[in-house]
């Protein structure tokens, strides 16, 4: 039987994705190609539809929970606010980079792009000029009704003042008459108690029954009033805008680099020009000193770049820059070690001990001492060498490394190191017997006994293995970034934690779900990996 | 002397105070091209006694000895083919006796390998599967690869190890007929390990029983004087054959009963038991049924 077109492409698309676990999907596929249409859309139903109204579900619960949970930083963000945040965080970043290149925009693009950008700012400025106005009624309205729901309520607090202040004065004049007629002798000194008593009661009621309108008037200042909510945002919107724009201005006009190049130029050309036309050597020494100070500047100027804001982006590239260096180096010292405990009893029962001490290590424990021990090598970061040609380099150079990063990567390292050494140990030492045996009847030496044996024999486990220290390396690096303020997403939930705006609490939850996206990516691209090397085609789990 | 020897092996394992005697006084000539098979029940020893002719293990006591040489170590002159194929499943088969025959024969390169790794492969009729993964192959086929690949390394002596147990009637038939075919356009010495008497006296030109272990050991072997090439249709009718062959099968009987003899003080019978019989309910007789009467309420023993 012959397969057609359609089913090669069918079979190659079912087959990748079963290599990357997407078998979700796999009914799909089948049901665009018009296999089975019964059968496959009830596995849609109930494999991914199903799914799919769950998820929908627990979004549901959040969004009708969130709320109901006051805390200081504010409410408990819906979805809908941490989505805003997740736009606020891309808006951020597209900036920023429209700013850089704003800043080494030369010539007539330049002078282009700053008189479109002036125009808009006119524009905006005429929007938020309408949008402020539409807040002005709102918060106008909204003032007002303020005062029609609570104007009653403070009449009513008032008269009730009016009253307890009555009956209190009427209690107190009771203690006065009863202290008097103990004195007269005609009561015993248990009605004065009395009275006391009775003053105290007359008092604790009154502002009882007092805090109870206060707060209903309490609870209706708090209440949201939505139009205006949604108008301040807006106005809130175009403003930034506007800030950002007139910052557009600036690096498009007076801090722009070209222009700034242009003025240093001119500037040295008359000093030299001043230097030429020196009359004494001594004139001539300090002239000529002051032009070599300004050529310098003039090329330390022209290569300059606009230092940019750590975003989101930003961070999360470093994050995974940082668990690959970890990553790294603990499979460089995990698999060879694993081998070595696979092939050695001896080895085996030699780290043992070692491996059973450290795994449990908290990996806040070892970032300590990392951050003691890596900073020791560097003690002068700003001029060491190493980090000076990091900073030299394309790429690397805009990440920032310094000592928080290796030390970072250190604490990944360390934690991610066990996993990987366990299962390559147990991979090694678990090789089939024949296989074995086979190594010996061909002779195979020791080297090729490794290399063409044992290794390959192992290499799903040791797969798995790393499998699960990239994850565990994941979960460190956001605990150690917190922890040691290395730049990065760990970092991102802690400044937000420490600064406490209005969208801190929605920023942090919109990085938990960063956090766990790129997570799962790392975890999908390893399972790829581990089919990749797995013989026995036996699946891997979720 | 003969080509391959076995002189007085003992074998046993275990700690000292917990030792089981595998082979005891073991005895065996073979002479060269000649084709020996080895008969014996499941757990006599067999792949034990393979392991020793390939030098996978050592003899307690007595030696080994192939053209007068002892055996000290496993070679490649001693192609032994395993009872379960010991593929390396993450090769694929032509990697598989690709392996083999660069280590063999390192010399060999470029077109010479492949021709030399073809050969076999279209000796054994794998060559459309070449590109496959044993673990796509059926079990016919991986033990024919594993054929090709201990063939590949041209030992002096072959060495299988029970080759077609695991192998459905219809396949073994075929591999049966390949194994004597290659041998006979390529002759060498081959000791075969089977539990199957059919199958030696089709092929051997020799069997020689295992007696029952522990503490097995080689009988006297049954000369089989049958012609070549053998026919595995008309064989069933040929008086010599079933001669022969009840000939073995009632020697392999009295070896069973005279291990059951031996091993009756240390033989303790289980008892033989009556499941409850809950179809029967005893206080409810069956409508309109007699009532069948109870065995026993208790599950019942005697001897």
């Amino acid at each position: 039987m012959a397969e057609t077109t359609a089913e090669k492409i069918k079979y190659r698309i079912l087959r990748f994705l079963d290599i990357t676990g997407f078998t979700v999907f796999d009914p799909m596929v089948r049901l665009a190609f018009g296999e089975e249409p019964k059968k496959q859309t009830e596995a849609i139903t109930k494999y991914f539809l199903i799914p799919i109204l769950f998820v929908l579900l627990c979004t549901g619960l959040w969004w009708v929970i969130a709320p109901k949970h006051k805390t200081k930083s504010g409410e408990v963000p819906t979805p809908d606010v941490v989505w805003r945040a997740a736009t606020i965080n891309d808006t951020f970043s597209a900036r920023e980079q429209i700013k850089a290149d704003d800043f080494i925009l030369s010539g007539a693009e330049r002078e282009a792009t700053l008189a479109a950008v002036t125009k808009l700012i006119a524009t905006r400025e005429a929007d938020l000029e309408i949008l402020n106005q539409a807040l002005a009624q709102h918060e106008a309205d909204y003032a007002q009704q303020l005062d029609q729901r609570i104007e009653p309520l403070k009449v009513k607090l008032a008269t009730l003042s009016g009253q307890n202040r009555e009956l209190r004065s009427m209690a107190k004049a009771a203690i006065t008459e009863a202290a008097a007629q103990f004195e007269a002798g005609t009561v015993a000194s248990e009605a004065v108690v009395a009275a006391v008593r009775h003053e105290r009661q007359v008092y604790a009621d009154g502002r009882a029954s007092e805090s109870l309108i206060k707060q209903a008037i309490e609870a209706i200042r708090s209440e949201k009033y939505k139009p205006m909510e949604t108008a301040r945002l807006s106005v809130n919107a175009v403003a930034n805008e506007l800030q950002f724009l007139n910052k557009r201005v600036d690096f498009l006009s007076d801090s722009n680099r070209s222009l700034k190049v242009v003025e240093a130029e001119q500037k040295l050309a008359a000093q030299k020009a001043e230097l030429a036309a020196a009359a004494t050597a001594k004139d001539a020494i300090s002239l000529a000193k002051r032009v070599v100070r300004s050529e310098d500047s003039l090329e330390r100027l022209s290569g300059q770049q606009y230092a940019s804001a750590m975003t989101v982006y930003k961070q999360i590239q470093r994050s995974l820059f940082t668990v690959f260096i970890g990553f790294i180096l603990a499979a460089l010292i995990a698999i060879p070690l694993g081998i070595l405990c696979g092939l050695s009893r001896i080895a085996m029962a030699c780290l043992t001990p070692i491996i059973s001490i450290f795994k449990p290590v908290s990996p806040v424990v070892w970032l300590l001492i990392f951050q003691i021990v890596v900073g020791a090598f560097f003690l002068d970061p700003d001029s060491h060498p190493l980090f000076l040609f990091f900073d030299s380099l394309p790429w690397l150079g805009s990440l920032g490394i310094n000592p928080a990063l290796i030390f970072s990567a250190c604490t990944v390292a360390m934690c991610a190191v066990w996993p990987a050494l366990v299962n390559t140990a147990l991979g090694v030492a678990s090789i089939d017997p024949d296989h074995v045996n086979v190594a010996r009847v061909l002779k195979l030496g020791f080297w090729d006994r490794l290399i063409k044996i044992i290794i390959p024999s192992a290499l799903p486990l040791v797969f798995a293995g790393l499998r699960i220290s990239l994850g565990v390396g994941w979960m460190v690096l956001i605990a150690a970034e917190a922890l040691s303020s290395s730049d990065g997403l760990g970092k991102f939930v802690w400044d937000e934690y420490q600064n406490g705006s209005s969208f801190s609490f929605a920023n942090i939850l919109y990085a938990c779900f960063v956090v766990g996206g790129i997570g799962f990516l790392l975890d999908r691209m390893m399972i790829i990996l581990q089919r990749f090397v797995s013989f026995d085609g036996g699946g891997t789990s979720l | 002397m003969a080509y391959l020897e076995i002189k007085d092996v003992h074998l046993g394992f275990g700690t000292p105070d917990n030792r089981t005697e595998v082979l005891s006084g073991v005895n065996l000539s073979v002479e060269e091209n000649e084709f020996v098979a080895v008969v014996g029940f499941s757990g006599s020893g067999k792949s034990t006694l393979i392991a020793l002719l390939a030098g996978l293990l050592q003899p307690d006591s007595g030696e080994v000895t192939v053209a007068g040489q002892p055996v000290k170590e496993p070679s490649p002159r001693l192609g032994i083919m395993f009872q379960n194929y010991s593929l390396l499943p993450w090769l694929s088969v032509y990697e598989n006796v690709e392996l083999a025959v660069k280590q063999v024969f390192p010399d060999l390169r470029g077109a010479a390998l492949t021709e030399h790794v073809n050969r076999y492969l279209t000796m054994v009729n794998l060559l459309p599967a070449t590109a496959k993964k044993p673990g796509e192959l059926s079990g016919g086929m991986r033990q024919r690869a594993s054929l090709a690949r201990t063939l590949s390394m041209q030992p002096e002596i072959l060495l299988l190890d029970e080759p077609l147990s695991a192998l459905d009637a219809l396949t073994r038939g075929n591999i049966q007929d390949e194994i004597i075919r290659i041998w006979e356009q390529d002759r060498r010495t081959i000791v075969m390990i089977t539990n199957d008497v059919d199958e030696a006296v089709l092929m051997a030109d020799r069997i020689v029983p295992l007696t029952k272990g522990p503490r097995a050991t080689l009988d006297e072997g049954f000369e089989v004087g049958l012609a070549r090439p053998r026919n595995r249709t008309t064989l069933n009718t040929n008086p010599e054959f079933r001669q022969l062959r009840s000939q073995i099968s009632r020697y392999m009987r009295t070896l069973n009963d005279e291990s059951k003899q031996l091993n009756q003080q240390t033989v303790v019978d289980l008892p033989s038991s009556m499941p409850i019989d809950f179809s029967v309910l005893p206080n409810r007789p069956a409508k309109g049924r007699r009532r069948p009467p109870i065995i026993d309420r208790e599950t019942s023993f005697f001897k």
